[in-house]
């Protein structure tokens, strides 16, 4: 990856950056979609939790295209794809040990998803 | 991978119990170790996927009793040496340089 230009250094440590990637890829879902994470267990780099494998939410949102962490962090280049807000149901992740009125918001990639 | 920090869900944690006025950082070493880190990765050496992974191979009994910046310490020895910025004798004599000091910090 490149060096940071030194003038945009400071912009950006103050005022944050953006990873969103232009790159015009095709979302497999949208908002309202149900969906089922992948039960996936890499040795490697995954920003998909392990309580979250295997259970299944709603598309809420659709954030737009970024570079997938899952090969950022190996050298295997950005995979650009849609991430999307997840919505899980707490109970459908801690069963009858959450509260029936709470649900949790989580960002994921297309590769962690599949149709339920 | 399934490492020590993905640990959403365990019992036995204790509970989280923020500060108040919690400051930036709490030792000046850290707002140091956050300068360092930054100013690497500026310069395009890694990118923050492959620096959290660094964090996610520490051992477990490691990770669990180190602060965040030690986490980030740990992430940029590893991280550094992977791409050949600088090797593990290096490392170890400037720690060497360092630890007959009186004053880290």
């Amino acid at each position: 990856m490149p060096a940071i230009p030194v003038d945009m250094v400071i912009p950006i440590f103050t005022g944050g950056a953006s990873s969103r990637l232009e790159a015009d890829v095709p979302a497999k879902f949208k908002a309202g979609d149900s969906v089922v994470a992948r039960n996936i267990n890499p040795s490697g780099h995954t920003r998909l939790p392990r309580y979250l494998r295997g259970k299944n939410g709603t598309i809420e949102k659709d954030h737009g295209v970024f570079g997938l962490p899952d090969t950022m962090a190996h050298d295997g280049g950005e995979s650009a794809q849609h991430v999307y807000s997840v919505r899980f149901s707490a109970q459908s992740v801690w069963g009858d040990n959450a509260s029936p009125r709470d649900s949790f918001y989580v960002d994921m990639w297309d590769d962690y998803l599949d149709p339920a | 991978m399934n490492g020590i920090h993905d640990l959403g869900g365990m019992h036995g944690m204790g509970p989280v119990n923020p500060e108040t006025d919690e400051p930036v950082f709490h030792e000046e070493w850290e707002r140091r170790m956050f300068a360092v880190l930054m100013a690497t990765f500026a310069n395009g050496i890694y990118n923050v996927d492959e620096f959290r992974h660094t964090v996610e191979k520490m051992p477990a009994a490691e990770y669990l009793s180190t602060s965040y910046y030690e986490h980030w310490l740990h992430s940029l020895e590893k991280v550094m040496i992977e791409k050949g910025q600088f090797n593990q004798a290096d490392l170890e004599a400037a720690w060497s340089s360092v630890s007959s000091a009186e004053e880290i910090a």
